[in-house]
């Protein structure tokens, strides 16, 4: 069985989109041959040694994230064989075998028999320790991706799971954003890793502690001729691998009903009967309804949670770089965030955008447009001040806090602004609500939208930057304030401005936004005019939407004239 | 009152790419009707629906409630509606106690009114238990969805309720109170339109009917001068059309 489920892996994959996979066989490969390089170039034995147990931290910490960005691991979803007459044991190994036979298992191999380079160097005898070695660390390191996975994949339905991807999508902008910083210092440290090795201190002695360390230590003993020392950490290696197998396996098979527990929820029975800290108004039921979903919604906790985890990597990276007065701006990059967090939020509401239709009124539009920047605020602002505040504290550059008081309310009302406006401009939506599976499946294609928010933000808050550079190059106390009251007025401004257009938009295309989501096309009524900013955003973004799914027709159509052939 | 139907549907049209899903169908629902439209499924009842309460943009035709057009003036259409519609989202992370308060302030009802609309509701509907553990919506049953739709679709009193199914997945004793909450309604002087593809339940609840196939009406009238002396399920059957069944296919089940 193992052999069948491999074989339906392989062809579920050659039917997902390519490009992806492609791109990470080019990654995969030149991470291998830099593994290969680092063995051979290092300039000693134990500088050989420290590096290799360096770089396979690395490749471990990449094998627990990478499945999330890409689209294998989680291909053999274990609710297709819940119906299956097949022993949930049997099951479960078969899955977890069929992780083992992949490209990306592949080139993790191929990085740990580097170790080789290094066992002939010290003591060709020690050959041995990597042929068993390799293995072991191996499955240990292609099972902790899976159990990661696995605890993602039961994914969106936990709030660790949700954490786990918003700290992995979080790492992934933090790097399109600011991994310049990171490259930096790698390219300053390798031919000094290279030359000298790790440096000695804590960093050693945690690299030394890790498991995939314990292969090249073992290497190491065994050339001492501490062969029990060599022999024991392959023992262990062997014991925890097999503890890793035992997580991994039930987390693989399908789950049944009686194992989801109901956990104890907050419950608003003070709201239900009349109460509630939101004013009871309309626009307050609005602020209400999408606060709780902003926390509830595991794909808007998604968004919040990788907003902070962008903010808080940026900083990370920053104070490694030593760009300390950077990192103290983490927090604006939550803010910032907020403005793609929330690019789709119609979208994200799918099919129940139809309330928003039958109980239109005089005010509801106005009322639902700016009781979403009520929440995103509500959401947002204590996300950004968590960030803020450590890093603060950590790179101690106290010159930049009238900057953040400044930029914080200035950036906050240009993405609370941004954001609503764009949602309504360009709906789209993804998996509607109750079918929604996997982290990508609540938006569909929002490149535009984000686009959009990257440029419009930076603009919207020009009067604010403009007065903080002046305020700073002077050092006059008097302009430090007044930069702070135009950040203020800035982003009150921005968000209102933005919401009016997007007021202007919505009070008449209600139905077209709920038509969009429903049928994936408008229907115009006679009285539309064709021209101007906002419906080339519209129709551009609804093309988007369109290519999308003619592109996935025609790719379905392409394999059923495969399968025919 | 300001007209003599409380809604109305005049040659109302709407075409997808080249397929026509509803195709000048009009229909006349008077007041303090029990409206039932049945039809196969892919007749066009839920296209013509979603038309009605403003929805979908029609192609073509109107829509008027208590006289008042839908698209003309749909903030004044609206208020008088109460809507259900099938297989739309929620949101799906309120209880359904939230979801009603949600509902209720954000149509603009006082605190107070709300409030304990939401509560007899909540009982009534027997969705009260479920509250209490803090069941989502996104959890709620088939049948629960329901009747927590219906439950958004009474609590700001409108005047014509127009709903998509309402009876499905619902249990028996759950229908009875459905039964017995709409019977009220119409009792009071409002109409309710449904739509069903049950034919016995149409029969049982329903004064008036709707035949609707391939996009338009092929009978309709009181429920006697639409059924002929004949069962609504025969009369629909001879209207619509049934594929000849073959004694030979499917053979093998029997065996």
């Amino acid at each position: 069985m193992d052999r069948d489920l491999i074989s339906l892996k392989f062809t579920m994959l050659r039917n997902t989109t390519p490009g992806l996979r492609k791109a990470g066989w080019i990654v995969g490969g030149v991470a291998v041959l830099a593994t290969w390089a680092v063995a051979i170039l290092a300039s000693g034995d134990a500088v050989r040694s420290s590096a290799l147990t360096l770089v396979f931290a690395l490749w471990g910490a990449g094998a627990a994230v990478g499945p999330v960005m890409t689209s294998g691991a989680g291909v053999l979803r274990p609710d297709y064989f819940t119906l299956l007459p097949l022993p949930r044991a049997a099951l479960g190994r078969g899955l977890l075998v069929s992780v083992f036979v992949s490209i990306a298992s592949g080139f993790v191999l191929l990085a740990l028999l580097a170790t080789a380079v290094h066992a002939l160097r010290v003591d060709p005898v020690t050959v041995v320790v990597v042929l068993v070695g390799a293995p072991l660390t191996w499955v240990l390191v292609v099972s902790l991706s899976r159990l990661v996975y696995g605890l993602l994949g039961a994914a969106m339905k936990t709030k660790l799971g949700v954490e786990i991807a918003g700290v992995q999508f979080g790492l992934m902008f933090a790097g399109w954003f600011a991994g310049w910083m990171i490259v930096q210092v790698a390219v300053q440290s390798v031919p000094r890793l290279l030359q000298d090795g790790l440096p000695e201190g804590p960093i050693t002695t945690v690299v030394d502690a890790l498991p995939t360390s314990w292969m090249v230590l073992s290497v190491d003993a065994a050339a001492a001729g501490d062969w029990a020392r060599a022999g024991g950490l392959l023992l262990a290696l062997a014991a925890l691998d097999a503890v890793l197998v035992l997580a991994t396996v039930p987390l693989l098979v399908p789950r049944s009903a009686a194992v989801t527990k109901r956990s104890e929820r907050m419950r608003s029975r003070g709201l239900v009967a009349g109460g509630g800290i939101l004013p009871a108004t309309q626009t307050g039921a609005v602020a209400m309804k999408e606060v709780r979903q902003w926390r509830r919604d595991a794909w808007r906790a998604l968004e919040s949670s990788t907003a902070v985890w962008t903010g808080a990597a940026i900083g990370v990276f920053a104070l490694l770089a030593g760009y300390e007065s950077v990192a103290s701006f983490a927090g604006l990059i939550v803010a910032f965030m907020l403005g793609l967090s929330a690019c789709n939020l119609y979208g994200q509401d799918g099919s129940a955008v139809w309330q928003n239709v039958v109980g239109q009124d005089e005010t509801s539009v106005r009322s639902d447009v700016h009781g979403r920047q009520w929440a995103m605020l509500i959401v947002f602002l204590p996300r950004a001040l968590v960030v803020t505040v450590p890093f603060l504290l950590l790179s101690q550059a106290w010159w930049t806090v009238p900057v953040l008081l400044a930029a914080i309310p200035a950036v906050f009302g240009a993405a609370a602004g941004v954001a609503v406006l764009v949602s309504a401009l360009g709906v789209s939506p993804g998996v509607d609500p109750r079918r929604r599976m996997g982290p990508n499946d609540a938006n569909g294609n929002i490149a535009l939208h984000v686009w959009i928010v990257l440029l419009v933000v930076p603009v919207a808050v020009l009067p604010t930057a403009a007065m903080v550079v002046w305020s700073q190059v002077t050092g006059e106390p008097a302009l430090v304030v007044a930069a702070v009251v135009v950040g203020l007025v800035n982003g009150v401004g921005a968000a209102w401005v933005l919401a009016r257009v997007a007021i202007g938009y919505l009070s008449t295309r209600m139905p077209d936004v709920f038509t969009r989501i429903r049928y994936g096309q408008v229907f115009h009524g006679s009285d539309r005019s064709d021209d101007g900013l906002l419906a080339w955003v519209e129709s551009t973004t609804l093309k988007g939407e369109q290519d999308l799914a003619a592109q996935k027709r025609k790719q379905r159509e392409a394999r059923l004239a495969r399968a025919a052939r | 009152m300001a007209d003599e139907h409380a809604l109305e549907l005049i040659d109302l049209r709407r075409e997808f790419a080249e397929k026509v899903a509803v195709d000048d169908m009009s229909l006349r629902v008077p007041y303090g009707s029990f409206y039932g439209v049945v039809g196969p499924n892919g007749a066009g009842k839920t296209t013509a629906l979603s038309m009605a309460v403003g929805l979908l943009r029609p192609t073509s035709g109107r829509a008027l409630v208590q006289g008042i057009d839908v698209w003309q003036d749909p903030i004044s259409a609206k208020q008088r509606l109460g809507v259900l519609p099938d297989g739309l989202a929620l949101p799906e992370r309120l209880t359904g106690g939230e979801l009603l308060t949600y509902w209720g302030r954000f149509r603009r009802l006082p605190r107070e009114v709300v409030a304990a609309r939401t509560e007899e509701l909540l009982r009534i509907l027997e969705l009260d238990e479920a509250e209490a553990l803090g069941t989502l919506v996104g959890e709620y049953s088939t049948g629960m969805r329901k009747k927590i739709g219906l439950a958004t679709a009474l609590l700001h009193a409108p005047k014509v309720l127009v709903l998509d199914e309402p009876y499905e997945a619902v249990d028996p004793v759950s229908a009875r109170v459905l039964t017995r909450i709409l019977r009220r309604f119409t009792e009071g002087g409002g109409a309710v339109v449904i739509s069903s593809h049950v034919m016995a339940m149409v029969e049982q609840l329903c004064d008036r009917v709707a035949i609707v196939a391939r996009g338009q009406v092929v009978a309709d009238g009181t429920l006697d001068e639409v059924r002929r002396g004949a069962s609504l399920e025969d009369r629909f059957v001879e209207l619509v059309g049934a594929p000849e069944a073959d004694e030979e296919e499917l053979a093998w089940i029997a065996t």
